[in-house]
């Protein structure tokens, strides 16, 4: 149907202009985590072909059937075409031009903190990972991956006493095969999606976690991903097992320096929830978003999906969406087991040219099953930032409840606030309820704050924490703070 | 067969027609050639993809049975239009009846007396040929396969010219009679000039349950200022009948359009509201209500673009569905950049009643402005259980609280219905339906045919 010009129904609508700088300043703040630390890598040549993953298996010294299901996944991936359907403009990726594995040079293991490359320890300094000993003290373990290896890991000794196996995943496959083996691609198939096909052919690595029957972790397990060496991709794979009335709350955060040239990240992150067991996944994600102009950012295709297959077991997601160019995401459950639980909170923010599409997907095969969604979009400059989810409630699963809220904050006139929400029901004793509000901070509300003596630019902060708080509080203490500290970063001007 | 298939065997149907140039009407041959220009591409670039509707609703699956066409515009059925009317009591209409595909218009509704006027497409006199071709520009879609293959099918159609306020709704009767499998290409084109306030009833019956018919059917809509327009579409067919029905609106400055529309029973019913307001301070309501049993499917689809500023709208779309039937909503709300203070809503209320019924609802927003005020909500649920038994415990069968609680729960969509005499008949339809009234027109809970005139 004909379109009138946009330009001609541009009129009305303009804000006062002391606001609209306000707003403007507090959306446009620099990246704070882009620089590039200078350790020696190990990059293997570009392309993507069988003898290039016979490389990386070989490199890692992995057994057979791993390299058989790279293999499968690999045939797999030649025979799709990346998906089309998600609210994104994403350019044509050259995925033969990249590279991928890169690791920081061998040297002989690190028996202390001492023998850590300077330089190494530095970067995790600068971006606030508690590996040191009194960091150490404040309750974390971390394996911290820098460039696909894992380099080092922490708490372990204390984490075996319990039995609790947390280390990174080719480790794993060395260690404890047989789990690694009953695990990998239970929940996401190689043959799920395109970046998922992808991945499974070429994972580095990332970590992975059992915690055995009866056993509360009594530690949040944290783990940091950065994309480091320039021009390699990083295909991370977590893999996450509790076991019968097991709970744990895993941390994922990312920082990426800063970068000109468009970097992929495809990863994979798989829970399975056992009978009566919690898993708690957190993530704050500020991959480098590309500058003002668009120029440069991550572009974040990942696969994420927890299956909860016990009966009574829970599974909560909290994300923090800050940073990448072009986010592809959707955490999603699988309910499989009798009166499973599934959560789903989100914040995701979008500034300058970035594009975020991403939700969740609750799919009820249990009876008596239940799933929160609550998602908080905040959209500021160019960025367009698309919530995007299903609801499916099966045809034996009698007494499913969902509650879904989608709520959208536009601040700025050229943004763009989405939702797609699908929600298919088989049942007939099903209740699924799904609502969304989309709005701008009102000036009804800045004016209050400015009557009160709060000045502009801080009453936005105020106005947007607020509304994200929901989100937030599900995070863990330590969490929550890096994430104000990044909702700070993307949209106030002063703190960036 | 391959949705290339489905519709390529019209494309062959249709071109030996137009090397006879049997098409009559200089508006009908504008469509053909539309058709015939852009089919080829948009068969191309066609995507059967489910997230779009219900896949049982989709065109190639629609199309694809192996269907009758009058493909030499046979006049059939003049007989049934004379004997039928859809009667509603105190409601005094302008009849049209379309027997199949063949249109029957009163004489004097072609004067323009009372505000209104209707032409067959086919007829158009000189002087609104323009003004035919202008709206037809605007309300086209290139890509729309359904669309362009009733253009391409057509042998006839109805203008409707609204100019003033005429006193009584122009009533369409679709009503289907034959022994064959049979599709039928119906389209409808509204003008509503400035000022004007026009009633339209839509209504679709078969007399012949035991036939496969598909109903392709298209209404294209122009709003012009402050024209104010209310479409009301009830289908009450049968299990044999399916229904493709695209809706393009395009809605100038400060016009209202007012739409209703009532699934009471029939087969597949794939339903396309595609809606503009190009204008400022336009106002759009959409009101729907879906009571579906046995294998019956109904999609409704709503593409809501506001691109200028102040619009308001608002949708409201409830179904009940029983036994194992499908239901399908898709509400898209676009505000365009630009479109400063829009207003729009949008609520979704579906009860699940059947063991195997299905339901899938996606109400989506797509917004590229910030000064606007959007929501939508969608549930899918049951009656409230202790509503229920309270009505038990006041000596209320469990069967009759269901319907009543279900009536209520419909009334919402019915309340909408502006015009009085329908509305009060609407929610007779709703009881009778919830009270079982079988499917087949013969039957109908209108027991419409073989009545006199109700002028």
């Amino acid at each position: 149907m004909a379109q009138p010009d946009k330009a001609q129904c541009r009129a009305g609508g303009e804000q006062p202009d002391e606001n609209r700088a306000v707003i403007d300043g507090a959306t446009t703040g620099e990246y704070k985590y882009g620089f590039v630390s200078e350790i020696e890598t190990d990059i293997i040549p570009a392309g993507l072909n069988e003898d290039i993953i016979r490389l990386i298996s070989e490199k890692k010294g992995e057994p057979e059937w791993l390299l058989d299901f790279r293999l499968k996944a690999f045939r797999h991936w030649l025979t799709l075409e990346p998906p089309t359907w998600a609210h994104l403009t994403i350019p044509p990726i050259d995925f033969q031009a990249l590279s991928y594995y890169a690791a920081p040079k061998a040297k002989e293991g690190p028996k202390s903190l001492d023998e850590v490359d300077p330089a190494l320890l530095d970067t995790f300094n600068r971006l606030g990972i508690p590996l040191e000993e009194q960091k150490q003290l404040s309750g974390m373990a971390v394996d911290a991956v820098l460039d696909s290896v894992s380099v080092r890991t922490t708490h372990r000794e204390r984490l075996a006493e319990m039995g609790i196996i947390f280390c990174s995943f080719s480790e794993a496959v060395k260690e404890y095969p047989d789990l690694v083996r009953k695990y990998l691609g239970k929940v996401v198939s190689y043959r799920d999606n395109f970046y998922a096909a992808l991945n499974s052919a070429v994972f580095s690595d990332g970590s992975f976690v059992y915690i055995p029957k009866g056993v509360r972790c009594p530690m949040e397990l944290s783990t940091y991903f950065r994309i480091n060496a320039a021009g390699t991709g990083q295909f991370e794979r977590t893999l996450i097992v509790a076991d019968d009335d097991a709970y744990v709350s895993y941390l994922e955060g990312c920082t990426a320096p800063m970068r000109d040239e468009n970097q992929l990240h495809a990863a994979i992150v798989e829970i399975i929830v056992e009978d009566r067991a919690e898993v708690k996944y957190s993530t704050v994600q500020n991959w480098y978003a590309g500058d003002s102009q668009g120029r440069g950012g991550v572009y974040n295709f990942v696969t994420k999906r927890g299956l909860c297959r016990g009966d009574y077991s829970k599974l909560s997601w909290t994300q923090v969406e800050t940073g990448s160019a072009i986010t592809w995401k959707y955490p999603s459950c699988v309910l499989a087991g009798e009166g499973s639980t599934g959560e789903f909170y989100s914040v995701a923010v979008t500034n300058n040219l970035q594009q975020a599409d991403t939700g969740t997907k609750m799919v009820h095969i249990g009876s008596n099953t239940r799933s929160t969604i609550v998602s908080k979009g905040i959209s500021a400059g160019h960025s367009q930032n698309s919530y995007r989810g299903l609801v499916k409630v099966a045809k034996n699963a009698v007494n499913v409840r969902n509650y879904t809220q989608c709520d959208s904050l536009l601040l700025s006139s050229t943004c763009g606030a989405h939702t797609f929400p699908v929600m298919e029901i088989d049942n007939n004793t099903a209740v699924v309820e799904h609502e969304a509000t989309t709005s701008k901070i009102s000036e009804d509300q800045i004016f209050y704050c400015n009557q009160r003596g709060i000045p502009t630019e801080e009453a936005i902060a105020l106005i947007v924490n607020g509304y994200a708080k929901e989100v937030m509080n599900k995070l863990p203490m330590e969490f929550a703070v890096e994430a104000q500290k990044l909702l700070e970063i993307t949209l106030e001007g002063s703190v960036g | 067969m391959s949705a290339a298939e489905a519709f390529g065997q019209y494309l062959e149907l249709c071109r030996a027609r137009r090397e006879r140039s049997s098409l009559r009407g200089e508006a009908v041959r504008m469509l053909n050639d539309e058709a015939f220009r852009a089919l080829p591409a948009a068969i191309e670039a066609y995507r059967g993809k489910s997230l779009d509707c219900l896949a049982s609703c989709r065109p190639d699956v629609l199309f694809a049975p192996d269907y009758g066409v009058n493909i030499d515009a046979l006049a059939m059925y003049a007989d049934v239009a004379a004997s039928f009317r859809c009667g509603i009591p105190q409601l005094q209409s302008n009849l049209v009846v379309v027997a199949n595909d063949c249109i029957h218009i009163p004489e004097h509704l072609a004067g323009g007396t009372d505000g209104i006027e209707v032409y067959r497409l086919s007829e158009i006199p000189a002087s609104l040929t323009d003004e035919v071709a202008d709206v037809l520009s605007r309300t086209a879609d290139s890509r729309n396969v359904a669309m362009l293959l009733n253009g391409l099918l057509l042998n006839d159609g109805i203008y409707v010219r609204i100019t003033g306020t005429p006193e009584r709704p122009l009533q369409i009767v679709n009503i289907f009679r034959s022994d064959m499998p049979m599709l039928t290409a119906r389209r409808i084109i509204v003008h509503g000039l400035s000022g004007c306030h026009g009633q339209v009833l839509l209504c679709d019956h078969s007399q012949s349950p035991e036939v496969n018919h598909l109903n392709s059917q298209v209404a294209d809509i122009v709003l012009e200022r402050d024209a104010h327009l209310e479409l009301y579409d009830i289908e009450e067919s049968c299990a044999s009948t399916h229904r493709v029905f695209n809706c393009n609106t395009v809605q100038e400055e400060a016009s209202s359009f007012n739409v209703n529309t009532n699934f009471l029973s029939g087969g597949t019913s794939s339903n396309t509201w595609h809606i503009d307001t190009v204008g400022p301070r336009t106002e759009t309501h959409l009101a729907g209500l879906a009571i579906a049993s046995q294998d019956q499917t109904v999609d409704n689809r709503v593409i809501l673009r506001h691109s200028s500023t102040y619009a308001l709208s608002r949708q409201l779309f409830k179904y009940a569905l029983y036994d194992n039937a499908h239901g399908g909503f898709g509400g898209r709300i676009i505000v365009e950049e630009g479109a400063e203070y829009t207003d729009a809503a949008q609520t979704d209320r579906n009860i699940i009643v059947g063991d195997t019924a299905h339901m899938e609802a996606s109400p989506q927003l797509e917004i590229y402005c910030d000064e606007v005020k959007c929501s939508h909500g969608a549930t899918t649920g049951q009656l409230d259980e202790r509503a229920l038994f309270y009505m038990q415990t006041r000596g209320i069968p469990l069967d009759t609280a269901r319907r009543m609680l279900t009536q209520a729960f419909m009334a919402d969509v019915v309340e909408q219905v502006r015009c009085e005499v329908l509305r009060q008949r609407l929610h007779i339809l709703v009881e009778k339906r919830l009270s079982g009234a079988p499917g087949s027109c013969e039957k109908c809970a209108g027991a419409c045919h073989g009545q006199t005139s109700n002028e």
